[in-house]
């Protein structure tokens, strides 16, 4: 799961004035004709750095996102639900692992990328700094969290990089499990007793500011973000795709009888576009720098896995095998 | 730190203090991954997994790229081994560029030739080829495929470089279809939000 590949503040402008204007229009022209950019192919430094970026806070959101279901495997209720919960959560490592080989081809060896995590020096998806306090809670990730990364994946899997939308095209197939699980989950409950639902319904009062904030904040209109349109790094803006997320969801949300903690949601009859209470993007701002519910926890999870596992992969370490970067 | 709404992040016992910084770059290798998902079909390149030996990578592969429907045969080779050709586009294949000269040196042994037929697309296993070296391999190959629709890329594994799925290993995935629960058609539920709302009324 994931959202935001493009909520994060922006990178310090590395232009586009030093590159070869020939190769430049080369590059452009290929896109514009709708061909897939390839690992070999000549690329703008911009280009690289902001693919590498954005696929490696997509796959470590994925290892992170797992930790708030994960947390709810041992407590599932049936032997079903643990069964699918562990299949979704192995999914989303999985995921994790597709993404990092596909950033690995831009040059940046996974290894890396993971220190940067435990350090904390990449990001991942901000709604994973917040707790899932009940099962319900893991209802609403499965269902709705899910949701909104499939509306950011589905964009992202028409962008001009070929390895990543060849991972997308596989996690998106995953994705549709997900998706009906989750929705499955939230059925049950809502269509339960009144404690059930009562339980359903607090899940989503606590989710929806984050859920809100998931797509990031109003893109500003810049050099910067125009460029990555062109070259189909970035497929829509933040505000469109949390409009097409209500569009979606909304709905379905109400059909089951639940409220939105917004007075003013609504869609505008006329422009087809949501309104809403816009999130507090103080508070985003706050906890993706490090001030949130679980930040410290989720990256302490992290680190600890790694140094405790680490006698492992040392004495798996064999000088016979050799770092490469993948071919595609 | 509070402690976790999570017991088994409790009992982790997370550490106060500072950890053991890790060290940089202990890299595993990488491997390339090849799925067959039908019998009789051809193989293609799925994508990469990292791990100490190929045996690790083929379970790594195994747990990566057959979770789900229909799995037939994996094939993994360490990404070092393969031999990678210059890529060419629109109608001219690389053939035309593959030289008929080769080295002399080595014995007669099978390689394995991938293409790729298609930009923006993955490799697909194509056949093998007895030569004495990588260089070889492809003279042969040139020989038997020049001819066909354009190719823009190949590769070449020598066969002795790859682990296959052997016969026994095969039961693995006799239990894949048995696995509904990880399937989207296994939560059908249009049936109970129809008499939720009935009720609703
Ligand atoms: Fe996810
Ligand atoms: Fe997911
Ligand atoms: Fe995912």
């Amino acid at each position: 799961m994931y959202g935001g590949g493009n909520t994060f503040e922006p990178m310090k402008a590395t232009g586009i004035e030093n590159e070869d204007p020939v190769l430049l229009a080369e590059f452009e022209a290929r896109i514009e004709r709708g061909e897939k950019i390839e690992p070999h192919d000549w690329m703008p430094q911009l280009y690289r750095k902001q693919l590498i970026r954005m696929i490696e806070q997509h796959a470590h959101s994925e290892i992170i996102g797992a930790l708030p279901e994960g947390t709810w495997i041992t407590r599932a209720p049936g032997f079903k639900r643990k069964l699918a919960l562990m299949a979704k959560v192995q999914d989303e490592v999985g995921h994790a692992q597709l993404l990092y080989s596909a950033a690995e081809t831009l040059g940046k060896p996974r290894e890396q990328m993971l220190d940067d995590l435990v350090t904390g020096k990449s990001k991942y998806s901000n709604i994973f700094n917040y707790p899932a306090f009940t099962w319900a809670d893991s209802c609403f990730i499965s269902w709705l969290v899910d949701a909104g990364a499939i509306v950011n994946q589905l964009a992202n899997a028409r962008g001009s990089y070929g390895p990543y939308c060849r991972a997308l095209e596989r996690i998106c197939a995953e994705e549709s499990f997900h998706l009906k699980y989750g929705h499955h989950c939230v059925i049950h409950l809502a269509t339960g007793t009144e404690k059930q639902r009562e339980m359903m319904q607090a899940a989503i009062n606590r989710w929806w500011p984050p859920m809100m904030h998931f797509f990031g904040p109003p893109d500003k209109a810049s050099v910067h973000s125009e460029i990555l349109m062109r070259w189909k790094v970035k497929m829509s803006s933040n505000d469109d795709q949390r409009n097409q997320f209500l569009d979606m969801y909304v709905p379905k949300i109400w059909e089951l009888g639940f409220t939105i903690p917004d007075e003013n949601l609504k869609k505008n009859t006329v422009t087809g576009k949501w309104e809403y209470t816009e999130p507090d993007w103080a508070e985003f701002k706050r906890v993706i720098n490090g001030d949130g519910p679980c930040n410290a926890e989720r990256l302490a999870v992290r680190r600890t896995a790694e140094e405790r596992g680490r006698w492992v992969r040392k004495a798996l370490l064999t000088p016979k095998t050799e770092y490469v970067t993948p071919l595609a | 730190m509070n402690k976790s709404l999570d017991p088994r992040v409790n009992r982790l016992d997370l550490p106060q203090g500072e950890l053991t910084p890790k060290v940089p770059l202990d890299q595993f290798g990488t491997f390339e991954v090849f799925v067959q998902l039908k019998e009789g079909k051809g193989y293609r390149h799925e994508g990469s997994v990292h791990a100490p030996n190929i045996d690790m990578a083929f379970l790594f592969a195994k747990e990566q790229f057959s979770r789900r429907l229909m799995c037939a045969g994996i094939f993994v080779a360490e990404t070092r081994n393969v031999f990678v050709t210059g890529f060419t586009e629109d109608k001219d294949s690389i053939y035309n560029h593959i030289s008929d000269d080769f080295p002399e040196d080595g014995e007669i042994e099978n390689y394995e030739v991938f293409h790729l037929n298609k930009r923006g697309k993955q490799h697909e296993h194509i056949g093998s080829v007895p030569s004495k070296n990588h260089q070889h391999a492809l003279a042969q190959a040139k020989g038997e495929f020049i001819d066909g629709p354009p190719v823009f890329n190949i590769w070449v594994i020598k066969t002795a470089d790859i682990l296959f799925t052997e016969e026994e290993d095969m039961i693995m995935w006799n239990t894949l279809h048995e696995k509904k629960f990880r399937d989207a058609s296994d939560y059908k539920a249009a049936d109970k939000i129809k008499a939720f709302k009935e009720r609703q009324q």
